[in-house]
Order: structure tokens, then sequence, then C-alpha cells
């Protein structure tokens, strides 16, 4: 979707990245169909689609307008909710809502539908919270957005909104990913869905950040990152494009939220914590702040190391008669500290730097004339 | 009415001076570097790990108290030197990310160490004697934190103040680079402001610790965020700003988690209504409220961007 | 048609104790190319950054076409300390418009330190400066709905680098270009905006003597061209006598002459002010 300055550059890398893109949710399909749905894969594609959202939806602020905030996992828990509190059965609400009556809200609405309230509700919540805090400088930026994520999640685990949020405990039996499944009468599985929907769920919303991103509001707010002093001097309003940036940005986490809570099953308030933001930060850093398309892949690879390939770290390992030293519980997580550490000191471009898909394409095509 | 009140009042006051010691480190940081130091509140917490450790391998505690806290003002140094030297003319974002991540390593060191249990911290005797204080009951440590606090806050007033090295820092806070120009070994003076910072929260951490027992290791999260708004309330930069604001947090803190308590007591409300839950956000809504309305703090300095 | 696009009205600008502009009062009429000089640390900038919204004025206003942009009288603390001239003058209905809403209104800007979009091509600088005057919304935007108008501002920026010959390296990234054609971008972005007025803070500053002389002629090409009036701080002089219509000097603040270039060139004040001052 690269524009075109002049009119030498090709459309073909373009062409090419959507080409590739469509191979690979090809293959998610045909995988989720063949395969046993219990694999490993899947796990890590559906949580990775979903962090690829979030991580997105914070790279769009923090890679491209330059707003440094620390709010995801609010954003998140606010769609997490939202999806939640419209989406759980009638029936099941006495049992959910145990302490509460079966709770405050009487109906239910359509996954599709909850999908978007969860959007639009975080994305309110943070056009209310931008009035205040998008006025300061980087870092007290960053260090109110995490408080509001805090003061968030007291308001969420309150005992006098229990009705609506269940208080301190989980909200539970909405549909899952597994809901997506088409089943027959008999209940058996005959089309799984379960992984290519989330998939689709989270490529239409990244899709359009990147469209935004590519718009002539995506360039207003490169150059807020470049130079604020200078784009408002070009007559960008800083106040309205930043609130707008804050507010698509949440918008997004807002859905990527739902789909965490899609993911888990259940969810409750305690687990959004500033940890959460982090992790996606750093997931960010890692795919290269500023780029789309390492965000995506640092996800994937984020969630594979974390949930499937460097389990075997948490474990203890014998190599015939010999235990292999430091393997226990929690040394994977300490040496994902320390790759952390090293792309933040030595590869700060990260992974992908600011180029994205088509960008790559381009290189070999270079390279193949020379 | 007031016996009530008072306990939270005690506890508020000492949890204020904890957290002022943990403040100072956020402050002195930021006057110098203008960086958040996120990994400030888990260096805190790790001084509480190695006081732990240290006195389950049978060091006697007139050793291990003094050792923690050099440990401690190492560890500050070397994150300093590993994390952010190389950083120095990064844009500030990348400096603020290699915090975060400082965070998260030290966190999930101790994770790893610990297996995540929580860890019982051991008992330091006297301040960990029970007091009655007009008619509360309480640990000597309650006591005597504000005035270590305070006895700390005055030494360290004094080095900045009458000390080389205090001038050198105060020369760089003004102007980083005019005072590099001026033959200011910047480093070793960052150093100094990463030892002492570290220091401080040692001994923050060790009255923190004898009031709450238990160390995990997100045990520093809270406190070092919390430490970090005292330093924005009370103005960035300004050590006396950091230490009023830290009290000022403890002490609403406290109330706000008997609140339920001292208002059902006195009759406002008829029941409970859980309001002890926003006595961590009470904090941030505090930090939201000073920050769009007078951003430099109570004791903050103004400065103007050049165009 | 309103004749006079711009009127400062003893204007002062106070920072702390520091009055960097006191009491300044000049006018530019359509089509003019006026230029503020003056030694450094004058109060030039400041100026501009006044005009421009950047700052608030301690005291006085500012016309353009006739329209308050910006109006104010020391207020606050800056009671008590202010030093400039005349504090009752302005009292009330202050005015301060955002930059931004400035350049709405038609007055753009270069900057004297480069300020260019350091992440963007060339084209994509310029581009960024038409966003002000775009219709769509940022759905219609993003749905990309709004294909005429993108195609048209795509071909307007096309037309003003080839006016300022950036054209050949308009996929190039913006800082990669040598100084002297950076300033040209910064002009370019600056016409994307569709002045009336342009401000250009010290445009030919790094640039050799031969890139001077081609500025000033491409400075009148386009004032012709695009129909501006330009307001310009310069310390070259032969630059400013050259393309300058009327000229304003300041020192300390404070203007100390103005007229038509000869009228300046043999103005003791200026001379002293430049020369005899002894601390340049």
């Amino acid at each position: 979707m690269k524009e075109f300055a002049s009119d030498k550059k090709s459309r073909v890398p373009a062409f090419l990245s959507f080409v590739v893109i469509a191979l690979f949710y090809l293959a998610v399909f045909i995988a989720e169909q063949h395969l046993p749905a219990t694999s490993m894969l899947f796990t890590v594609l559906k949580k990775g689609a979903t962090y690829a959202l979030v991580a997105v939806s914070m790279n769009l602020l923090n890679g491209f307008t330059g707003i440094f905030s620390l709010g995801q996992a609010g954003f998140m828990l606010i769609g997490a909710y939202t999806y939640a509190i419209f989406t759980i059965p009638l029936e099941q609400r006495e049992s959910v809502y145990q302490y509460f009556q079966g709770g405050a809200v009487h109906f239910t609405v359509p996954v599709p539908v909850a999908l978007i309230f969860a959007g639009l509700a975080a994305a309110f919540f943070a056009f209310l919270i931008g009035l205040p805090v998008l006025r300061l400088k980087s870092d007290y930026l960053a260090i109110a957005t995490l408080g509001f994520a805090e003061i968030i999640r007291a308001i969420f685990q309150w005992n006098q909104l229990g009705p609506i949020t269940n208080g301190s405990n989980m909200l539970r039996m909405f549909p899952n990913f597994n809901d997506f499944n088409i089943r027959n009468a008999s209940g058996e599985v005959t089309v799984y869905l379960s992984t290519t929907i989330p998939f689709i769920i989270a490529g239409v919303c990244i899709a359009l950040i990147v469209l935004l991103i590519h718009s002539g509001y995506g360039r207003a707010f490169k150059a807020i990152r470049d130079d604020e002093i200078a784009a408002e001097a070009m007559g960008i309003n800083l106040a309205h494009h930043k609130q707008l940036a804050f507010s698509i940005s949440s918008f997004f986490a807002g859905v990527g939220g739902a789909m965490l809570a899609m993911y888990q099953t259940t969810v409750q308030a305690k687990s959004f914590t500033s940890a959460m933001t982090y992790e996606i930060l750093l997931i960010v850093v890692i795919g290269g702040v500023g780029s789309v398309t390492g965000s995506v892949f640092s996800s994937f690879l984020f969630v594979a190391c974390s949930e499937w390939w460097l389990r075997f770290l948490d474990e203890k390992q014998m190599i015939g008669t010999f235990e292999v030293p430091l393997l226990r519980n929690g040394f994977r997580l300490v040496i994902f500290s320390l790759i952390i550490m090293i792309v933040v000191l030595f590869f700060r471009r990260g992974i992908m730097g600011t180029k994205e898909l088509p960008d790559l394409f381009r290189r070999k095509t270079k390279e193949g004339i020379k | 009415m007031w016996s009530t009140v008072f306990p939270y009042l005690l506890s508020g006051i000492s949890v204020g001076g904890q957290y002022a010691l943990i403040a100072i480190g956020y402050t002195m940081v930021y006057g110098i570097l203008r960086l958040i130091n996120f990994a400030h509140g888990d260096v805190f917490m790790v001084s509480g790990i190695l006081m732990v450790y240290l006195v389950a391998s049978g060091i006697p505690l007139y050793v291990s108290i003094p050792l923690v806290l050099v440990l401690t003002a190492f560890i500050g140094f070397l994150i300093e030197r590993v994390a952010y030297k190389p950083l120095r003319s990064a844009p500030r974002m990348s400096v603020m990310i290699s915090a975060i991540g400082v965070s998260y390593t030290l966190q999930n060191l101790v994770l790893y160490i610990t297996g995540g249990l929580n860890q019982i911290y051991p008992t330091i005797p006297w301040i960990s004697n029970s007091v009655t204080i007009f008619g509360a009951t309480t640990k000597m440590v309650t006591i005597i934190t504000p005035f270590l606090t305070i006895l700390l806050v005055f030494a360290l007033v004094f080095l900045i103040n009458k000390t080389k090295i205090g001038m050198a820092m105060r020369a760089v806070s003004k102007d980083f680079e005019t005072s590099q120009l001026m033959g200011i070994k910047i480093n070793s003076v960052i150093s100094t402001t990463f030892v002492i910072g570290s220091f401080l929260a040692g001994v923050g951490s060790m009255l923190y610790f004898t009031n709450y027992t238990t160390v995990i290791q997100t045990s520093g999260a809270m406190p070092g965020l919390k430490a970090f708004v005292a330093a924005v309330f009370g103005g960035i930069g300004s050590i006396p700003g950091a230490v009023v604001g830290a009290f000022i947090i403890g002490i609403m803190e406290n109330i706000i988690k008997g609140l339920d308590v001292i208002l059902f007591k006195a009759g406002m409300i008829a029941k409970p209504l859980g309001l002890a839950t926003f006595s961590d956000a009470f904090t941030f809504a505090l930090l939201i409220i000073i920050l769009v309305v007078k951003p430099t703090g109570l004791f903050g300095e103004k400065t103007t961007d050049k165009v | 048609m309103e004749n006079n696009i711009l009127r400062i009205e003893h204007l002062t600008m106070q920072f702390g104790g520091v009055v960097a502009v006191n009491d300044l009062s000049m006018e530019i009429n359509r089509g003019e190319i006026v230029a503020l000089i003056g030694p450094n640390g004058a109060g030039k900038t400041t100026a501009f950054n006044c005009v421009t919204g950047v700052y608030e004025p301690t005291n006085g206003q500012i016309l353009f076409c006739g329209r308050q942009i910006a109006r104010s009288s020391p207020s606050g603390k800056m009671r008590k300390i202010y030093a400039g001239n005349d504090a009752s003058a302005f009292v009330g209905d202050s005015v301060r418009l955002s930059p931004d809403h400035v350049t709405k209104l038609g007055i753009a800007r270069t900057f004297q330190n480069i300020r260019l979009f350091s992440g963007m091509t060339v084209f994509d600088n310029v581009l960024t400066a038409k966003h002000l005057r775009r219709k769509s919304n940022f759905l219609t935007s993003t749905l990309h709905l709004n294909y005429a108008e993108e195609k048209r501002m795509r071909e307007e920026t096309r037309e003003l680098l080839k006016a300022v010959h950036l054209l050949d390296v308009a996929d190039e990234m913006a800082t990669s270009l040598p100084y002297g054609k950076q300033r040209l971008l910064e002009i370019a972005r600056a016409l994307a905006t569709k002045p009336t007025l342009l401000l250009l803070d010290e445009p030919a500053a790094g640039m050799n003597p031969q890139e001077t002389e081609e500025l000033s002629a491409f400075i009148r090409h386009i004032k012709d061209e695009f129909q501006l009036t330009i307001f310009i701080i310069e310390h070259h002089m032969n630059l400013v006598m050259d393309i300058s219509d009327r000229i304003y000097v300041i020192d300390f603040g404070r203007l100390i002459a103005s007229g038509v270039p000869d009228e300046i060139q043999n103005n003791p004040a200026v001379i002293e002010a430049y020369l005899g001052g002894g601390d340049e």
C-alpha cells in the first residue's frame, strides 16, 4: 500500500507482500483443518495475533506519532471487560455474577458488535484521558498514562461497580475463539476457524492502521513525531491530532483486549498490570519502533519463545545422566530479559528498524539487478 | 474519631518516610539525566532480597546490614554503567525503554532465584519491637522512620550544598553540556548520584520490609511508582519537594485505606463502600492533577524551551 | 482590499527579567519585501515567534490583514517585574492564536535552525504541509476515499518541488540533502501551506556567495509567482539591500531605524549598532 512520490517506484513489492500475507493466511487455515487443535502452534498463533494487534496499536502512538504512552494495559482492560460484559449469555449470568444477583446488564450483543463496542469504549476513555494528559511532555506523559491505567484497574475492581464489572471476581463464560469453529448438528467441528478468525480480526485492524499511517493524517502524525514545532508551524493542530492518534490507538488496543479475553476465556482486572504494558512495549522495541511489520513479527516471535520454544528452559533437562545446570522455573524469563537488554542497548533499531514488508522485496530486487 | 484516625496517620507518616527515601533517588537522577529511572523501585526490591539471602546464609546482622547497603549502592552504580551510560547521546525514549528493560530483568532474575515465592524478611531486633503510642500499637520502625528520614535528608542536603561533589551535581543538573565543558567529570557525578540514590533506597527497603515482612519480585513496582509520583508532586529535581511529597502521599494513601472504617465509625456512611480499592489509584489521580494544574510541582522550577 | 498585511503595535516580549523585544512597532504592506535586521541577539527571531504564535507577547498587539492575531498585556507575576513600555495600553481582551491557527490564516514561516521532518522524504515534507487545507476527515482519508484530493495535492507538491528545483531529489530523505537545498526545501514546505505572508528566518545562513545570489533571485521569483508578501530576517547585507523594499533595524530589542535600503545604509545609528558596540 506504499504511496508513490514519483512514478519511478514499482508496485511489485507491494503486490508481493500482499501475496505473501495471503499465502500465510491460507497456510493457517489449512493447518487448522489438519493438525490437532491442541497443537502448541495454534496457541502461539492465536495469542500472537492478539499481541500483534496490540503492539501495532502501541507503535502507532510511540513509533509514528512520537507519543510515549504507557496506558496500553488500561485500554486493553476496558476492551476486554466491555466485550465480556456484553457477550456473557443471559442464562450464564446468574452463575458468573453470583455475588451480584446476576448483574445489572440484561442483554447481549453479537460478537462483532461487542468487538466494536470494546474498541469504542477504550477510545472514549482515551479521549477523556487525553484531554488533560496529552499536553504533557514525553516522560511526564508516560508516567501519567501509566497512572491512568492503574486508576482504571482500581475502578474496575471496585465492589460498588460489581453489578457491571463483577468487582474483583472473574468474568467468564463469554464466547471465545473456539466458538468460531463451525459445528454440525451433533456438535462435531466441521470447519475449524478458531485460529483463522482471530487472524482475520487482527489482520483487518492492522490493515486499517497501515492505511491510516499512509494517509494524510498518518503523515501529520509523523510530522508531529519528527518535530512538533515545525508541525505546528505547518498548520497541524497538535492537540487535535494527538487526541486523534491516542483515541485510534486505544480503539485498537480495546479490540486487542477483547481478543485477549477470548484467548484467555476469562477476564480479571488484576492481570492488566503495568508489567503487561512493559511487555508490549518491549515487543515493539524488539520489532523496531516505527515498523508495523516489525511489531507483528516480533509479537509472534515473543509469544512463540515464551509459550513454546523456550519452555524447556523452565524445566529440568537431562542429557544422558548429566543434568543441565541453571534450568528451572523462571530461567526462560531471565534469558528473555537478557535478550531484550541486548536489543535495547546494541540493536536499538530492532529487527526491522523502520522498514516494512514491501521494503524487503524492494531490496531484494535491487540486489537482483546488481 | 481521633483514635480511629491515629493508627492510619501513624503508618502513613512511616510509609511516607520510606517513600521519601526512594523518591530522593528518582528526583536526583531525574534532575541530572532527565530520566525516569523505572528500575529504581526494583533496586529497592533487590535490596530486600539481598537482606533475606545474606541473613539466611548465616551472616550476622551487624555485618549484613552494612553489606546490603553497600551492595545496593553498587547495583545502582552497575545499572547506570551498563544500561544508561551507553545511551548517553540516544533519544530520551531509548533510555527510558532501557530503564524499563532493566526493571524487567531485575524482576525476572529475582523470580528465578526465589522461585517466585514470598520471602520472609529477617527480623531486625529493636526496630521490629512493638510499642504503644497514644493508645495505638505499632512497630518501633514506624516511629523511627520519619526521624531517620529527616536525618538522612539533612545529611544529603549538607552534601549537596557544602561539598565539591555536591556543587558538581548542582551544576550538572542546571546545565549538562556547559558543566561538561567546564571540566566537570560528568560520569563520576552521575555515578555518585546513582550510588547515593540506591543507598537511600537500601535504607528505605530495610524500614519498609521490616514493616511489611515479605518480599517478592514485584514488591518494588508499586512503592517505586508512588515514590516517583511523590518526586513529581514535590517538584522533580527538588529534594525537599520529594520528601514533602512522599509524606503527603504516604499519609493520604493510608487514610484512604482506612476511610471506610473512619467514615463508618463517624456515622457518615451506613455500610462500607470499598474505598480502600482506591488507595493506589489515588496516588495516580494526584499525579495527574498536579501535572495538569502545576506541572513543575510544589517546589519545582520553571523551564522554557527554545525554538 | 486591505493594503496593510501585517501590523505590529508596541510589541514587548519579556522572559523573566530579560526584555528581548521592547516596544516594537512596524507594518508590512501587500506585495512588499520587508527585512528585519539587527546584531545577534537583538530579538529578531523572538519577534517572529510572537507573530507566528509560538510565544505569547508580554505586551502589545499584532494584526494580520486587519484581524487581531495576538493581543496581551502583562499579567500575573509579570505585572510586577515588567520592564517594557506602557503596560496599560492593551489591558483586557487578550487574544492568542496557536501557531497552527496563524498558519491557517495565511502566515507561513521557515526556521533559522532548519526544522525539516527528518523521518520523511523531500516529497512527503512538502506534501505534509498541505495537510492543513484538506477537506477529508480521518475516516475518509484512512479508507482512501479522498482519492481526488490526494491526487491534486500530490500534483501541487510536484509543481512546488519543480519550482524550487528539488524534483529530482523528491524521494530522498530530507535530512540527506546539502544545507542549501534543505533551506530551499523549508521554503517550499512553507509555500505548500498557501500563505499570503511568508516569514523567512535567515534563509541565507550557511549558504555560499553564489547560492546567496541565486537565493535573492529566487525570493523575488516566488514573490511574484505566488503573490506573496515577504518578511525576512537576514544577516547577509548584500541580500537584504538587494531585495528589500523597506528595512527595520532593531538593537537590544528596540527599533533604532527604519526606511528604504539607501537610508539604512547611511544611518549613523545602524552603523553604530553593527560596528560601534564593540561587543560583537
